[in-house]
């Protein structure tokens, strides 16, 4: 007797992150009978236990909450449902919308009429971007470090470097401050600030923090933990400028390079993706497997857990109206990035419902003009890669619209390149 | 720390591949037999960066020795690989030409293999059979020689199923066990000091690796130095298994063997190798020029499709040497203490030097062989979630529940894997990595880390501030939250 379980549901969310959670909620609201969520953790969250700073909640639930609170409240939402919660679960493969999970008790395989994908993110590690010298411990994602400090309670160093100026990198430059240890320097390769302006001001500016940019770290030294860092500034192909390195002593590296969306389950079932690394999803969320959805960072970084919620919501009701034979599918758009743009989600516009884009510059412009193809222009004072651009296109001018949509974004230069 | 000491027959110093394959084989017989290391785990040495790639003999001129233990050990690693459960695969090897020129070394190869009666070679010259062997080869080769024995094993693996098997067998392992002083004594043989206590023994092997020498030093036997090259490579994401199905290597400008992408047991693509010789011994840096500006680009010339982003693991290994053969024999100060120092190759070899050493060197030196009786070859490895079929894995956590507890999300390690890692002797992270492989992913412990740090706290009864990554030295956190604000406060008064 191999004691394996077998069960069947409407919607099965993988993952519960502020994304999942916001999906599992709604499927049920919106009519699913049958709603389970995975979570492969001890705890609900996602990464928002971890994030005990504010900055959660203003656009969701008009209130500036910590990541913990946010997550508190769809947690609460969520126990007052039906819907079957298991955590420390792994989903592990992914045929369709049959899943196959880990838990406690056995193998569970799930045949869900409907799966929505809210696997989050993960961090690039030193391994990624290739960062050579010693190989100590010390060397840590800065999100591996968050979780230690806020979740665990231990600090994993009192002389940190930090390398990438992503909003984690900022935000433990902060925390590990305010904790004692001191933030050596922070450490970009371009030659601005990779985060929201929002944490460059509250997070480095107001503790005084060095910040390197067009510098990288050329090299690590010490046998068995960090002794010292070196860093270097760097020629136009990103390569380090030899008789510019700079050494710090430093028992602590952190990375904050880069977030890629978790896909390896999504894959497995053949699901297109972008060169983000996110699926390619069209305005009902639904991936290029039908049955599947997506919702959150799964399928590119937010900016806001907000958003990550609302998107993970949207996808749950196409979901449902999956599940019972009605999915608005009227014809089908491309939308395809252009000028100045590095990614715009959807993909495909299949409905005639309102369309949110979100979207990323490259490179930072002022008095810059974004077009989504004929539909609609908006105007910014300035764009920046770190703030994600949202601009919604109501229904009526979606209708009957037939061509592929280019967005562009123009503007004036605003950074030295 | 509690002081060890123990009477033995035959103590082994070092515990990599080669004092592995020689406690295994003492431990075939009716002796006593003990293995110290220095590190807090085995395989910690040269042994924990090789490829693993088992070649099938390349003889050369000035390395008999090398030759002769390098082509039976290949022939002998199928069989220990069955008996001790360590991930084994006959991937075989393309040496590829780029040109005449090139072609003509292979031609040459081919002949001296064949002398030494290597089996499973032969030259391919059609082009598009090389395709079909290997559908990503860069169409400027023009010829490969097929090496059909050629395998790919988890070295870590071999050696933990080595000594594993010893110690069922009755062999005693101590680690944190540094030889720091040996006196010889005519009669009884040797007193060794160590860090975990005093120990005697009738003979010693030193198989030290990389500090064989100084090991040596301490029986005043100077005859040899250990020098080395460092060979930097790359790991990449599995996510490109299959981008090459044999190692696929090309030739130096020397003749000698070059740059390769290879499978491995566990299905990421392994790149290599910037080989140098480096001012300082043992020196296990990576360097931009070694990484970027050397391997991506000659592995790339080899398999054009290579992505680099789908790197995961830069790293070095140190393989130490003390001449063109490999040193072997009784030491000429006390022929009771043997020197083992391999080289290149010296994985594949291994095997056949444990069993070269055990029952040719030693009884001609005096030791008495006999067979032990109840000699079990076979050693289990821990359960691994992922390689097992949903039934199997149903079964192990209805077993076990932790087994249903996935810990390590990229390679699907659960926590009964790590607990039973520990159980058998992983007291750092890294001994917890190399026998689960938790922490070898493309996130490489960003998220496992912290877990398996209170797993190692919770199971071993220490503090998550002390442990630590390989040893002595490298903790992985250092302070408590709030400890560091307390220290501030402290200081100022
Ligand atoms: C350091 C940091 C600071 C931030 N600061 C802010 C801020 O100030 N304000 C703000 O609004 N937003 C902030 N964000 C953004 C916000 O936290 C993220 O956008 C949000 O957490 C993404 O939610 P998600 O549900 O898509 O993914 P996640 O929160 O990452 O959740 C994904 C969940 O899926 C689970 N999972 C993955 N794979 C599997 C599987 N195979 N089986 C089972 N479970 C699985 C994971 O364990 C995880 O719990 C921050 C993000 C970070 C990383
Ligand atoms: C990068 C690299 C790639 C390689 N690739 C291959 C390959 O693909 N195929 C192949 O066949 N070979 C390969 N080799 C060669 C092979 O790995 C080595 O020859 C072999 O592992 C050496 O094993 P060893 O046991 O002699 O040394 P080690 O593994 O170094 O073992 C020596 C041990 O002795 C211990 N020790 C030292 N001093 C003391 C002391 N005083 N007291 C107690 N203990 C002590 C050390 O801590 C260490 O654990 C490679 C080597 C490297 C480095």
């Amino acid at each position: 007797m191999s004691g394996i379980i077998e069960r069947s549901v409407d919607v099965a969310v993988i993952g519960g992150g502020p994304g999942g959670l916001g999906a599992a909620i709604k499927a049920r609201e919106a009519g699913a009978k049958n709603v389970v969520l995975l979570e492969r953790s001890e705890e609900l969250g996602g990464m928002l236990p971890q994030c005990i700073h504010n900055g959660f909640g203003l656009h969701y639930f008009k209130e500036e909450l910590s990541g913990p609170a946010y997550i508190h409240r769809l947690v609460k939402e969520l126990a007052k449902t039906d819907v079957d919660v298991m955590t420390q679960t792994m989903a592990i493969k992914l045929e369709g919308t049959r899943i196959t999970a880990l838990t406690e008790k056995t193998l569970t395989r799930i045949n869900a009429k409907a799966v929505i994908l809210g696997m989050g993110c993960r961090e690039r590690s030193r391994g990624n971007i290739r960062i050579p010298g010693h190989r100590p411990a010390g060397v840590f994602t800065a999100g591996t470090a968050q979780r230690l400090i806020n979740v665990e309670g231990y600090i994993p160093g009192k002389k940190v470097v930090i390398l990438g100026s992503g909003d984690i990198g900022m935000i433990m430059a902060r925390r590990l401050t305010l904790e004692g240890a001191e933030v050596v320097c922070l450490v970009e390769l371009l030659p601005f600030i990779g985060g929201l302006i929002r944490n460059e001001v509250q997070c480095l500016r107001d503790f005084n923090i060095p910040v390197y940019t067009s510098h990288t770290v050329s090299d690590v030294i010490g046998k068995n933990r960090v002794e010292k860092v070196v860093i270097s500034q760097i020629d136009k192909e990103l390569k380090p400028i030899p008789g510019t390195e700079k050494e710090f002593e430093a028992d602590t590296l952190l990375l904050s390079v880069g977030l890629i969306p978790e896909n390896e389950l999504s894959t497995m079932t053949g699901v297109k993706l972008e060169p983000t690394g996110g699926p390619q999803v069209d305005d009902l969320w639904q991936t290029s497997v039908s049955g599947i959805f997506a919702g959150g960072n799964v399928v590119h970084v937010h900016d806001l857990a907000d958003y990550v919620t609302e998107s993970s919501e949207m996808a749950a009701v196409n979901a449902v109206k999956y599940i019972n034979g009605y999915l608005p599918v009227e014809r089908k758009v491309n939308v395809k990035g252009g000028k100045n743009i590095r990614y715009v989600v959807p993909n495909t516009i299949v409905s005639n419902q309102p369309v949110s884009f979100f979207m990323r510059v490259t490179w930072p412009l002022k008095n810059a003009t974004v077009r989504i193809g004929g539909l609609v222009s908006k105007k910014y004072a300035f764009v920046r890669p770190s703030e994600q651009i949202r601009i919604d296109v109501p229904a009526e001018m979606m209708k009957g619209f037939r061509e592929d949509i280019i967005v562009n974004c123009d503007g004036e230069e605003d950074v030295a390149r | 720390m509690q002081k060890v000491a123990g009477k033995f027959d035959v103590i082994v110093i070092g515990a990599g591949v080669a004092g592995a394959a020689v406690i295994r084989e003492l431990s075939k017989y009716n002796l006593s037999a003990a293995i110290l290391e220095k590190e807090p785990d085995v395989c910690f040495g040269a042994t924990k960066g090789t490829h693993g790639i088992v070649h099938c003999g390349f003889p050369v001129d000035d390395a008999p020795i090398k030759n002769r233990t390098e082509m039976k050990g290949c022939l002998m690693m199928e069989q220990a690989c069955a008996d001790l459960d360590v991930p084994y695969q006959k991937a075989g090897k393309l040496l590829v030409a780029f040109n005449e020129e090139e072609l003509r070394a292979l031609q040459k190869a081919l002949v001296s293999l064949k002398r030494n009666g290597v089996p499973g070679v032969e030259l391919v010259t059609d082009k598009d059979r090389l395709r079909v062997m290997e559908p990503n080869i860069s169409d400027q080769v023009i010829a490969a020689l097929h090496t059909a024995n050629t395998a790919v094993v988890s070295p870590w693996g071999l050696v933990f199923g080595l000594i594993e098997n010893a110690v069922a067998n009755g062999a005693k392992l101590y680690i944190d066990a540094k030889v720091q002083s040996i006196t010889a004594n005519n009669e009884s043989g040797f007193l060794l000091q160590t860090s975990a206590g005093s120990f005697a023994a009738g003979y010693i092997v030193n198989a030290a690796g990389l500090f064989a020498g100084k090991v040596a030093g301490l029986i005043k036997d100077n005859s040899f130095v250990v020098s080395g090259t460092r060979q930097q490579r790359i790991v990449m994401d599995k996510k490109i298994e299959g981008i090459v199905r044999h190692v696929v290597r090309d030739l130096r400008a020397t003749g000698a063997h070059g740059d390769f992408v290879s499978p491995t047991v566990y299905g990421d693509i392994l790149l290599g190798a910037k080989v140098e010789n480096v001012p300082e011994v043992g020196d296990l840096r990576t360097t931009r020029e070694g990484l970027d500006g050397w391997i991506l680009p000659r592995c790339r010339r080899l398999i054009p499709s290579l992505p680099p982003q789908m790197s995961i693991k830069p790293f070095s290994g140190y393989i130490p040497k003390a001449g063109a053969d490999y040193l072997i024999k009784p030491s000429p100060v006390n022929s009771r203490f043997i020197n083992i120092v391999l080289g290149g190759s010296g994985f594949s070899a291994s095997l056949a030097v444990g069993e070269y050493v055990v029952n040719e060197i030693l009884p001609s030196v005096g030791l008495q062989l006999q067979k032990k009786p109840g000699f079990n070859p076979i050693r289990k490895d821990i359960p691994h979630i992922h390689d097992l079929t949903d039934e199997e894995r149903a079964e192990l956590i209805g077993k076990d529940p932790l087994y249903g507890h996935i810990v390590c999300r990229c390679e699907t390690v659960s926590e009964g894997e790590i607990v039973e890692a520990i159980r058998r002797g992983a007291r750092t992270r890294d001994g917890v990595k190399f026998r689960t492989r938790s922490g070898m992913g493309r996130c490489q412990g960003g998220f496992c880390g912290p877990r398996v740090l209170r797993i190692l706290s919770r199971e071993l009864g220490i503090p998550v501030e002390q442990v630590t990554r390989k040893g002595e030295g490298s903790t992985e956190v250092l302070y408590r939250t709030k400890e560091l604000l307390k220290e501030a406060k402290g200081g100022s008064k």
